[in-house]
């Protein structure tokens, strides 16, 4: 049992290898100290290409009476008033020819940022993250769940990993979603368990990372497991090490 | 626009280098701190400011050319994030929309390519490269609506005939051998190393079959010794592969400026160096050459474009609607939801919060239970409240109840309905609360002092009216009895759901009316179960006698549907009249322990909410103490008629009971009566004395025929 929780020491360390192994990769990985304590978190951002699913989503949380607002807010942005500003910068008929034709498909380019907090409530890392669009306006959770393929949509919906929810970032203070921690220990437990019978080291927040990435586009890569040398992967603390 | 230029293009066929120009990239902490910096720091100030940007030379293809601003933009010296070039730009924040629109967007231009321009001249450039790649932001912030206008600019200066290429672009791996290109990323990787960063914008290259040597543009005089034909390198974030991006324009100017006489064929490294999955790869580089045109006039300041086109490919601002993340009332507004929706995801999956949500609820007294009720309903998300109470907030009133303060009271004392509705927007601006200071005619009240009086009262029970016909939830929360006759009547003439709370010293109760059928269909003779209705615990205390058949109170109480359920007067065998008359102040008002009316107002809510869960809504079976153990009806259990409740033992039972056929208020004779009749027959209701009502209805027979049985049921357990 105290096999599968996480005590802070060891997420640290566990963030402080897979910050070295990031760096290895080139995966974008930094620990963003929080001023004036001794917490910080993982950051990561991401840019996504994500070809916006137009129809109403009716997640887990959805109620249908932000759906008018929610359909409002993703319309395009450039109001009325915005197009009737027109520029005397440039003469319209004096076309810049050095600019390459633009080459836009349909989908919408976001903004993830992805951070990896511990939470002490649960004792397991919690991921933290939201996405905007290139103008900077933050998705909703609805609008979220449109980037999330269809396919896979459903199965998510009714998994333990569907928990996302909105919730102040504990140490910024600004509205991020999480992919809520109450069931980690759940599907943690069978891998840790499994490694430590064969005595074979895990990294907790490495491993996690993996099974909860995805569900909201960020991916681990299999480099991490293959390339480096096993030996950097330790990480659980020998003293929670109990009999399971 | 786009497509003019393409065709352009390809009619000059493959000659001239065409750029990709930067989109312009915004993170949402970028726009909280220009809202933090207008508020606390620039105000009125509409001096322009330096801010920083940053763009990436790593992206998967199809991904736009970006220039991003993040949260840190404002803090020029802060650092720039791993493997990014910085970019430094000029931010005029306007303080109105219209010197938004009316800026000089051709003088900004100009000022910006002149400072880009000086610096070429000076040499400057040579020193400090980024100083080609800069930017202007225009803005305006609407913090009221939190809408953001914003124009970027790119200046680029221009050559008036275009740059001619000599060989077309290719990726770089079907140049470079995979030696060369191996060469190629260790010396940049030595050259950032050298230079103590992690992205070098614009670099020197020579090369040889085996070898690659980059250097700094400032080392030009000493690194090429034969300038037939140079290579530079430029940090490149466009991941197309027939076109650089922006940063390079500028450099090719200032090349054409500084040794364009000496210079034959230029050769651009577009370097292009991106991680996927682990691996690291710069193969995907772009190598072209051009020859450089001659700058006319080397003393003049050429020509400049740059200011982004809008989504829709024209040449305009940007605006974007950060309300819903911003504004702190949709903020509330969100937050209040997902903690609802909270209740949803781990353990009632199956609650219907739009029902709850979307429900319109009228109450019907704004003293300590419709305080109390009127809360809990905000914390059930409701948005849609309605206040109705005549009489104002007294001294005594704030410490019971919980919308109202001591300043309330003072000058007289405001109107309980209006001061309820201001309390709720302050808790909740998100709230659509409306308050009726209005009185509510009752039986025994008598109306027609005068012709005024009389129409006042038409008037009141005509608003009476539109206002439960407007609701789905009608609340009576009133301190008498007979003031909840009137909307008794009414709401099940609408049928409307009804919630009634009333409270003595230290027991309540809270119960929903029966709801009858909707009047299409044939109505059922209340006469067919015509038993009286009684309760099935022994908390009533009024247990009309009459032949009660000697059937054991769970068989025959118990599964009662909803549209057979009694109202709060079926229980009585007296009808209402003035209870406040010969009264003495203890009695004429509500006096009852403090907590009670919390709980019975909270009772009230959750009440109102079990039975919007039911499939059946106000139709449902009754719930019944009985019920306790089985299977819950909802998800979120129990859907009783009543709920008694006693202080002293701190418990509570769930009786149910059925309709009464004699009752002064929802009997089939009453309803047939207020329909026909409507207000005629209303105002001889509350001009006469209670017999109006007990002879219409029967009670005064049923009086008469019980007399003799009282003294038999007198003995039994029940005490009246």
């Amino acid at each position: 049992m105290s096999s599968c929780v996480l005590e802070e020491e060891s997420f640290h360390r566990c963030c402080q290898l897979l910050l070295q192994q990031s760096q290895q990769l080139g995966d974008g990985w930094s620990w963003e100290p929080v001023q004036g304590s001794q917490e910080g978190y993982l950051r990561k951002t991401a840019l996504r290409s994500v070809a916006i699913d137009p129809r109403p989503v009716r997640d887990q949380a959805g109620s249908s009476s932000d759906c008018g607002q929610e359909e409002e807010q993703s319309a395009p942005v450039a109001s009325a008033d915005a197009d009737t500003i027109r520029s005397d910068a440039e003469d319209e008929d004096d076309e810049d020819e050095g600019v390459c034709a633009a080459c836009d498909g349909g989908s919408q380019v976001l903004q993830y940022e992805y951070h990896v907090l511990f939470s002490c409530s649960y004792r397991t890392p919690v991921l933290y993250f939201r996405a905007s669009t290139l103008e900077g306006r933050s998705l909703s959770l609805e609008e979220v769940w449109g980037s999330v393929h269809p396919n896979f949509r459903v199965r998510l919906q009714s998994s333990p990993l569907s928990t996302v929810t909105q919730q102040e970032h504990p140490l910024l203070g600004q509205p991020f979603f999480m992919l809520h921690p109450c069931r980690t220990e759940e599907f943690m437990r069978p891998v840790l368990q499994a490694a430590q019978d064969q005595h074979r080291p895990v990294n907790y927040v490495l491993t996690w990372l993996s099974v909860v990435g995805p569900v909201v586009g960020l991916d681990v890569p299999l480099q991490y497991s293959t390339q480096l040398h096993p030996a950097a992967s330790v990480c659980m603390d020998p003293a929670d090490d109990g009999p399971g | 626009m786009a497509s003019d230029t393409s065709g352009a293009a390809s009619s000059a066929a493959d000659l001239k280098l065409q750029f990709a120009p930067f989109s312009s990239a915004l993170e949402a902490g970028f726009w909280h701190q220009l809202t933090q910096k207008k508020l606390d720091d620039y105000r009125l100030d509409e001096s322009p400011k330096c801010i920083k940007g940053y763009y990436y030379n790593g992206d998967p293809v199809g991904l736009p050319t970006r220039l991003t601003l993040e949260f840190s933009a404002f803090d020029v010296d802060g650092p720039t994030p791993a493997r990014c070039c910085p970019a430094i730009g000029t931010l005029y924040n306007t303080n109105t929309l219209d010197a938004f629109k009316t800026a000089d967007k051709k003088a900004l231009l100009e000022k910006e390519a002149k400072e880009i321009w000086d610096a070429i001249q000076s040499g400057a450039a040579l020193k400090d490269p980024s100083i080609l790649c800069r930017f202007i932001l225009l803005t305006f912030a609407d913090l009221k609506k939190y809408h953001f206008y914003y124009w970027f600019c790119f200046p680029a200066l221009c050559f008036p005939e275009g740059i001619k290429i000599v060989q077309q672009p290719s990726v770089l791996e079907q140049v470079f051998s995979a030696k060369q290109i191996a060469a190629l990323q260790e010396a940049y990787d030595g050259l950032c190393l050298r230079r103590e960063t992690s992205a070098v914008p614009y670099f020197l290259m020579k090369y040889t079959d085996d070898t690659v040597q980059l250097a700094p543009l400032g080392d030009w005089d000493t690194f090429f010794t034969d300038t037939k034909k140079v290579t530079v390198g430029v940090y490149d974030p466009c991941t197309l592969s027939q076109h650089p991006g922006w940063p390079l324009r500028n450099l090719l100017v200032f090349l054409a400026n500084r040794w364009g006489s000496k210079l034959d064929t230029v050769e651009v490294l577009c370097f292009r160096d991106r991680t996927l999955q682990g691996s690291r790869s710069i193969q995907h580089s772009v190598v072209f050459q051009v020859k450089l045109p001659d700058l006319p006039d080397n003393s003049v300041c050429p020509k400049s474009v740059g200011w982004e086109k809008n989504p829709k490919g024209a040449m305009g601002p940007r605006m974007v609607n950060l309300s819903e993340c911003m504004d702190p009332k949709r903020l509330a507004e969100s937050s209040v939801d997902l903690n609802l929706k909270l209740m949803r995801w781990r353990l009632v999956p199956t609650l219907d919060l739009d029902k709850v949500v979307n429900t319109k609820c009228l109450l019907l007294g704004a003293g300590t239970l419709g305080c109390n009720v009127a809360r809990t309903l905000m914390g059930w998300g409701v948005r849609h409240i309605t206040f109705v109470d005549n009489a104002k907030i007294s001294y005594s009133n704030p410490v019971r109840q919980p919308l109202y303060e001591f300043e309330d009271c003072l000058g007289g004392g405001k109107s309980k309905a209006m001061a309820a509705v201001d309390r709720l927007t302050k808790i909740f601006p998100g709230v659509n609360s409306e308050g009726y200071n209005m009185s509510i005619p009752m039986p025994g009240h008598p109306v027609n002092f005068s012709q005024a009086t009389l129409s006042q009262a038409q008037r009141d029970v005509e608003q009476l009216e539109k206002l439960i016909s407007e609701h789905d939830v009608v609340f009576l929360l009133m301190d008498t009895r007979e003031s909840r006759w009137l909307p008794t009547v009414i709401a099940a003439n609408k049928r409307k759901l009804v919630v009634n709370a009333a409270l003595g010293f230290d027991t309540f109760v809270v119960m929903r009316h029966g709801l009858k059928k909707p009047p299409v269909s044939p109505k059922v003779s209340a006469g067919a179960d015509s038993s009286p209705s009684c309760s099935s615990a022994s908390s009533s205390s009024s247990t009309p006698a009459g032949s009660v058949p000697s059937i054991p109170g769970s068989s025959l109480f118990s599964n009662i549907p909803g549209h057979k359920l009694g109202c709060y007067f079926c229980n009585d065998v007296v009808a209402p009249g003035d209870s406040t008359r010969d009264r003495t102040l203890d009695q004429q008002c509500t006096v009852s322990r403090p907590g009670l009316a919390m709980i019975a107002g909270a009772l009230a809510v959750e009440m109102m909410v079990s039975i919007l869960q039911h499939s059946e809504g106000g139709y449902a079976v009754a719930s019944s103490s009985d019920d306790r153990m089985n299977e819950p009806p909802t998800s979120l259990g129990l859907v009783p008629h009543q709920i008694r409740g006693f202080l002293s033992r701190f418990d509570n039972v769930l009786p149910a009971s059925l309709a009464f056929d004699k009752c002064t208020a929802c009997s089939p004779i009453v309803l047939d009566h207020y329909e026909r009749e409507g207000f005629h027959f209303l105002s001889k209701v509350f001009n006469s004395s209670h017999s109006f009502l007990e002879d219409l209805t029967g009670l005064t027979l049923l009086h008469q025929e019980t007399q003799a049985a009282e003294i038999w049921d007198m003995s039994d357990d029940e005490s009246i």
